[in-house]
């Protein structure tokens, strides 16, 4: 190629590397250049000021596992993140099924359900916290008191916690996921019910053998999306039960705050941050993975 | 054979709205609790207010000075919205219109970041922004949500190859660069993504906590939803300003959503928001 033509094709591709280039530059400061401090800062004992940190090699990995609180927030976070996505799809599907019935007041049901999803996480949490509250003003205590019984723990019970955490989850979510699957109930052939009526099919087996599995689109993304955000959770068990009572509901993104910012143990807590991140690439692989099978049978 | 009112119908009209009361209480009761004094919360936390007393919200305006933190508010979520438009649909536009190899390979090196939470990169980008003295400032917290345009590329980058290319040809024709052409004849014509973008991030945006928690957290600077984070700290335990801080706080994306209510349930139902 000659040096004119080198010239003008660099003259031709310009425009088009200006319209990337901003966003290549934001990404890059902002997502990958921390993505690899954050995987060297994993293998040191940096603690955000000493200039040289000194290599550790695997120990702040091995830490993870033997440091009781951060441990706890790994355990945490799956218990979370496999109870949630279950307990929310099982519910979104039939609240997806009877917001697309004839009820006249279907469009303000669905307002109401999918209300939450517009609210910061932050605020749900304090409102909840008005009703759980262990404190004799709390909701569900006053009421208990006026009608004579003993009031309860509640949010202070380390047994309980994790579970009233997994409800008021289950309350802001479950509207926002039905919603994707109410979309895909829209785009399911009607002939195919057509077609089971007359073979005879009750409402059961066309829930079963036709509903259930053209809802595996919608399935793929709000189980996906519903796993993400559940590993991913801070702002609701932060203004719920702020990770306690101890470290009953503290989250793997609290943990990572706590020992990597508040307590300036980077090395440590980029450790965690990089366990997190293949925890995350997993489970997106294994679930996108199974899922789209699931799509592909149906085409 | 779903189009038909049927006894079925009526009865899970019947629960379901009950389910819907039973959904709304911890509203009603944050509601109804802003009117009344302690002594009335806690003896009959459900009935309604004696009287329409304004008293709470008067002392929670002078607590939190609303106004200073909505507009702080406002300004931090319109101007990352506005970046994240324009910088997702300018190189969405190059990605989707100039497949050569250097396109293909920006296409996969975001994709990567697609998958990288925030939780893996904030310690260093903790480090960077106070190296950069970026920590505390508007400008730091909108830099960090234009990342968001890593999302709108997506988006937009499918949105465009399904559009037809004569009236670009015709402008590149007529002479228009591409810059030109791109904000002349092709933004205009995704406003459906656009819409929806605008939506669900100034949702997103407003909403957000973690990002303002870790880089703006100063009093004076501070969004709507840090400052009530702020507030929780000194007056928790006085639920009498508490509550009706929280109504106020939450007042703004409510009216939001009663305005936007069509294109919210439009872009979910559109299939086009996958987030």
């Amino acid at each position: 190629m000659s040096k004119k033509t080198l010239v003008q094709s660099f003259g031709n591709e310009l425009p088009w590397l200006l319209l990337v280039a901003p966003a290549f530059l934001i990404y890059t400061v902002l997502t990958i250049i921390p993505l690899f401090h954050t995987f060297f800062y994993s293998f040191t004992n940096f603690n955000g000021l000493a200039p040289n940190p000194d290599f550790v090699g695997l120990d702040n990995y091995l830490r993870v596992f033997s440091t009781r609180a951060v441990s706890t927030s790994f355990s945490n976070s799956i218990v979370y993140a496999v109870a949630v996505p279950l307990i929310i799809t099982l519910l979104a599907i039939p609240l997806a099924l009877l917001l697309d019935s004839q009820m006249r007041t279907r469009h303000l049901q669905r307002a109401i359900f999918f209300f939450p999803s517009v609210i910061s996480a932050l605020f749900l949490g304090y409102i909840w916290n008005f009703v759980l509250s262990p404190s004799s003003q709390g909701l569900i205590n006053s009421l208990l008191l006026s009608s004579g019984q003993r009031k309860m723990l509640l949010l202070a019970d380390p047994k309980a916690a994790m579970a009233l955490l997994i409800l008021v989850t289950v309350w802001t979510s479950t509207g926002w996921h039905s919603c994707f699957y109410l979309a895909n109930l829209q785009v399911i052939d009607q002939a195919l019910y057509e077609a089971a009526s007359i073979d005879g099919a009750g409402a059961m087996q066309r829930f079963r053998f036709i509903t259930f599995p053209n809802l595996a689109p919608a399935m793929t993304i709000s189980v996906l999306f519903l796993l993400l955000n559940s590993l991913k959770v801070f702002d609701l068990p932060f203004s719920l039960t702020e990770g306690g009572p101890g470290y009953a509901t503290t989250m793997v993104t609290q943990s990572i705050i706590t020992e990597g910012i508040n307590s300036n143990r980077i090395g440590f807590a980029s450790a965690m941050s990089i366990m997190f991140l293949a925890l995350i690439a997993l489970v997106t692989f294994f679930q996108v993975g199974v899922m789209s099978r699931r799509e592909e049978k149906l085409a | 054979m779903r189009k038909k009112y049927t006894p079925t119908t009526l009865f899970t009209e019947f629960i379901l709205l009950a389910v819907c009361i039973v959904f709304m209480v911890p509203i009603y009761y944050l509601f109804v609790s802003t009117f009344k004094t302690q002594r009335e919360i806690v003896e009959a936390p459900l009935a309604l207010p004696s009287s329409l007393n304004l008293v709470n919200y008067m002392r929670a305006l002078e607590t939190m000075d609303f106004f200073r933190h909505f507009f702080n508010s406002l300004l931090i979520t319109s101007l990352s919205v506005i970046l994240i438009v324009v910088l997702g649909s300018m190189a969405a536009y190059a990605i989707a219109r100039r497949p050569n190899r250097l396109t293909k390979f920006l296409r996969s090196y975001f994709l990567i970041g697609f998958m990288v939470p925030l939780q893996t990169t904030m310690l260093p980008l903790f480090l960077i922004m106070k190296h950069l003295g970026l920590i505390n400032t508007y400008q730091g917290l909108i830099f960090l949500h234009s990342n968001g345009a890593v999302f709108a590329l997506f988006l937009y980058t499918d949105f465009i190859r399904a559009m037809p290319r004569d009236l670009e040809e015709a402008s590149f024709v007529d002479g228009a660069g591409v810059f030109r052409t791109f904000w002349q004849i092709v933004f205009p014509l995704l406003r459906p993504v656009t819409a929806t973008l605008v939506i669900f991030n100034t949702i997103w945006i407003w909403n957000d906590f973690l990002l303002s928690y870790l880089f703006l957290s100063s009093n004076d600077k501070s969004t709507l939803i840090m400052q009530v984070y702020n507030g929780v700290g000194l007056y928790f335990t006085d639920w009498s300003i508490m509550m009706p801080v929280l109504v106020l706080a939450v007042t703004p994306m409510i009216i939001f959503y009663i305005v936007m209510q069509r294109h919210i349930v439009a872009g979910l139902t559109a299939g086009s928001l996958r987030g």
